[in-house]
């Protein structure tokens, strides 16, 4: 009993613990939107594209996160500029662009001396952190938390419909670079805990989580936070009892529940589906309302 | 001054890391143009990620690196092909959500039993260090993919560009789904040794997409991407020694700077061919 | 009301637009429309048809000419909810987490304030609008689980409660049941008796004279616009169509007893099946047919 409480004990795994889940709330917010809007994988292609920002911004002695989210963005905006200017698939368009910015980022990195850990970077490090740590990803995700949450039903309305949001005289492009630049911050306040290869998993796999539960977008967002804080909460915790990889143990357990949904899901699930009762759109009888 | 450039070639790793680097770019750009014209550039970053856990485990058991690293790249593409068909999410999220958990158990594995593997080189490659051994396994890696794709070539196009087509014709389209699936892992794997996990997409990606702004004949893409490959890889692996041995960073970046290259100033779908046509549709 | 309505007009002048790869996909369309019309927007897939529809709704900025709504720009017209807009069912993620209700609901976001928090007024227009398309009791279905009638009949919902004046409609009867179909012309006609302007894309050719009292034909531009009974002649819909126009000549057919007066079916996408009075089929030319023609001529003879 009492080695089961012992994690409790340390500071660092109490900050670990905090950080965790407030950084999975909000990209699992995040994540609704970008399962929904089709962007998956951009939250890959930015968390790359950090790289030389984050490079170039100790080089010339600026916080980290401006440089981060200024090339996050650029891998952004190239990407759609490129799409849109060349007859090259959107897919590949994203992996040229954000392999060329890491590749980039690398290579400036063996130039620039300095006291940054690129294992940090890459794989985070969560249990070293310190209060400022604490504070800053508190102050930041909750400021983007906040944002999002604010204006869900606009970014709602883009991902489901941006022609209809635009007769409405909404500012569809407006939404679009804020959804990017929240992606951008969300993966930047995440970097330091769960590192830039896994924050991808937090920006996916609870919105599909949640996709594979319900057909209602509020409980959607209830579900891939509920899934999401669980899943930092038991990693963290995990990860102390088995002395393994933190950030590897929150996306293991993301993966997990992901498992269960895609089995048991009441609607959509394998299970489910096997029996014959899967939902079948259109020929649900009326009385079903 | 000459002294200084030709310093890499003295070392005998550097001209191993060079040579191999080109072999290795040649193969994966002869790939990456069926990668691109399918759609699969992401299905290439999956795989690279979805390798690492395949390699922790054959590196514990003594196993040849590749051996696991490809049977882990085929559970992943499986599973990724299980989960679309059963359910109604996009494709691309599926893709995130498998790779990142392969990912993630990789790393598992490799904190769990830190001293066999060396995290640093399968995410940024090694190939300045790579051992005689791993050589070998490239170069047959290397030698079935040429040989699948050179006797295999005309059906792998018809498969990319009209997959019901070559069903039709009675060619077997699972064999062939698979068949390109197995030699993605196999190069990934390969690619892994030179620029690690994280840019083994670009090698599959960037010269197939370059050699696709600069040509409209399937013959000739193949050609401008194989030399890029080559050419790039070479060049990069020697550039390397001056960057500290970021010889993945290196690669990737002077393919991107030869895809920017070809997107402005392509003959036919540049940036500036397609300004002037603009204007002169304009005026007319 | 009655005096915005009286100003209400479209105009489109001299519209080109070009795609990024420098391809001109619409050169110098003019056409202008008043308050109380349904006009067709004719032409084939690639005709700029849809390019035309993005230009009027503000998603693409022409490289040159100007879409004004009551002689504002189009983007003030938007501000204000003058323009509302009905998707192509193919345009539409049916498996969306949103409810029918939701998406009534987003058509009011023009009118809620900057949290989009709905207010009674917004809700009962909601309500209001889903029952005058028949849908009301559906309003907690998720969207996908609805048939594609009903589905085409939310979004109509969602644009009446939007309250524009002018409404874009995208293919608006394809994968419909006819009577969907019979309930949205019967919709467009009471809007267009309260004085909207309905602007309708659409390839289906057979339905336009039915409904559209106004017609306007692209191809690479405006070729004619006006009144549907000027514009939609032969000639016209040929110059439009090119050579992918189907054409069922009676007098040419092995058509019986025909009286000399030529009937001609146009169609753009199949050949029309033609059967005679007796059910049986009929050939689009009597050349090479000659004994189907005697054949069938004495049983009609007969009595």
């Amino acid at each position: 009993m009492e080695s089961l409480l012992e994690p409790f004990q340390y500071p660092f795994m109490i900050r670990a613990m905090i950080v965790g889940i407030a950084i999975g709330a909000v990209c699992a917010v995040l994540s609704c939107f970008l399962v929904l809007k089709g962007w998956s994988l951009m939250g890959d292609a930015i968390s790359h594209a950090v790289l030389p920002g984050i490079v170039g911004a100790y080089a010339l002695q600026i916080p980290l996160a401006i440089g981060a989210i200024a090339s996050g963005l650029f891998c952004a905006l190239a990407t759609g500029y490129i799409k849109a200017h060349s007859r090259v698939k959107e897919d590949t368009v994203m992996g040229v662009v954000f392999t060329g910015l890491f590749a980039f980022g690398l290579v400036l990195f063996t130039k620039v001396k300095s006291d940054l850990h690129l294992d940090h970077i890459l794989f985070g490090n969560i249990l070293g952190l310190d209060p400022t740590d604490l504070r800053d990803t508190l102050v930041v995700g909750g400021l983007s938390l906040a944002v999002i949450l604010l204006l869900r039903r606009d970014l709602l309305l883009f991902c489901f419909d941006p022609g209809h949001a635009q007769t409405l005289g909404l500012r569809t492009d407006f939404l679009y670079y804020l959804l990017l630049s929240l992606l951008a911050v969300t993966i930047v306040v995440s970097l330091k805990a769960v590192g830039i290869i896994l924050v991808v998993a937090m920006l996916v796999t609870p919105g599909c989580i949640a996709y594979l539960l319900t057909d209602r977008f509020n409980r959607m967002l209830w579900i891939a936070t509920g899934s999401a804080v669980f899943s930092s909460f038991f990693g963290v915790y995990l990860s102390f009892l088995i002395n393994a990889a933190t950030s590897s143990c929150i996306v293991l357990t993301q993966a997990l529940i992901f498992l269960a949904a895609l089995a048991f899901a009441p609607r959509h699930g394998l299970l489910r589906r096997r029996k014959g009762l899967g939902a079948e759109p259109a020929s649900i009888p009326d009385s079903g309302s | 001054m000459i002294d200084t450039l030709l310093l890499p070639f003295q070392y005998e790793y550097m001209l191993k890391a060079i040579c191999v680097s080109g072999l290795i770019g040649g193969v994966c750009a002869f790939l990456s143009c069926f990668v691109t014209l399918k759609g699969w550039s992401l299905m290439g970053d999956a795989l690279s990620h979805s390798v690492v856990p395949g390699v922790a485990v054959a590196y514990q058991l003594d196993w040849p690196f590749a051996a696991g690293a490809f049977v882990t790249g085929l559970l992943a593409a499986l599973g990724m092909g299980f989960v679309k068909t059963k359910t109604r999410l996009r494709e691309d999220a599926v893709i995130g959500v498998v790779f990142t958990s392969f990912f993630a158990l990789g790393l598992l594995l490799i904190s769990l039993f830190p001293a066999r593997v060396d995290l640093r080189s399968i995410v940024f490659g090694n190939i300045l260090g790579i051992s005689d051994p791993d050589i070998l396994q490239v170069l047959i890696i290397s030698g079935v993919t040429l040989v699948v794709l050179g006797l295999k070539w005309n059906d792998l196009k018809l498969f990319c560009f009209d997959p019901n087509q070559a069903r039709a014709l009675g060619i077997n389209t699972t064999v062939l789904h698979f068949t390109l699936l197995t030699l993605l892992s196999a190069t990934a794997v390969a690619a892994l040794q030179t620029v690690g996990a994280c840019l083994v997409v670009a090698m599959l990606v960037t010269p197939g997409a370059t050699a696709y702004l600069l040509t409209d004949r399937f013959g000739i893409m193949i050609g401008i991407a194989v030399s890029m490959g080559i050419g790039s890889s070479l060049a990069g692996a020697y550039v390397s020694y001056f960057f500290d041995g970021s010889t993945g960073g290196c690669i990737v970046t002077l393919q991107s700077a030869l895809f920017v290259l070809a997107l402005v100033f392509g003959p036919k779908h540049g940036l500036l061919a397609a300004r002037a046509k603009r204007r002169a549709a304009f005026l007319a | 009301m009655s005096k915005e309505s009286a100003e209400l007009e479209l105009q489109v002048r001299n519209v080109t637009v070009g795609y990024p790869n420098g391809n001109i996909a619409l050169r110098d369309a003019t056409f202008h429309l008043s308050a109380g019309c349904i006009c067709a927007l004719v032409g084939i897939n690639g005709s700029g048809k849809s390019t035309l529809f993005k230009a009027v709704m503000g998603f693409v900025r022409p490289i040159r000419g100007e879409v004004l709504i009551s002689g504002q720009p189009v983007k003030t017209a938007l501000k204000r909810n003058q323009v509302a807009y009905v998707p192509q069912s193919e345009e539409v993620d049916w498996s969306f987490p949103v409810s029918v209700w939701d998406v009534v609901l987003m058509g009011r976001y023009g009118y809620m304030n900057f949290l989009r928090i709905s207010r009674a007024e917004d809700r009962r227009i909601a309500a209001e609008s889903l029952s005058r398309v028949g849908m009301l009791e559906f309003r907690e279905r998720q969207i996908g689980e609805l048939s594609g009638g009903q589905r085409k009949r939310v979004f109509l919902a969602r644009a009446l409660a939007q309250r524009s004046r002018v409404i874009l409609l995208d293919e608006p009867f394809t994968g419909v049941d006819v009577k969907t179909e019979g309930t949205i012309i019967e919709l467009l006609r009471e809007l267009r008796a309260a004085g909207h302007i309905i602007l309708v894309s659409t390839h289906n050719l057979g339905s336009v004279p039915e409904f559209c009292d106004q017609v306007v034909l692209v191809n690479r531009t405006v070729l004619a616009f006006g009144p549907t009974v000027e514009i939609f002649t032969e000639a016209n819909l040929a110059r439009a169509f090119g050579g992918t126009l189907r054409h069922f000549r009676f007098d040419e057919s092995t058509v019986q007893k025909h009286d000399g007066r030529s009937v001609t079916v146009l169609t753009d996408e199949e050949r029309p099946l033609v059967f005679g009075k007796g059910g049986h089929l009929e050939y689009g030319q009597r050349a090479g047919r000659e004994s189907v023609v005697e054949q069938r001529a004495e049983p009609e003879d007969g009595p």
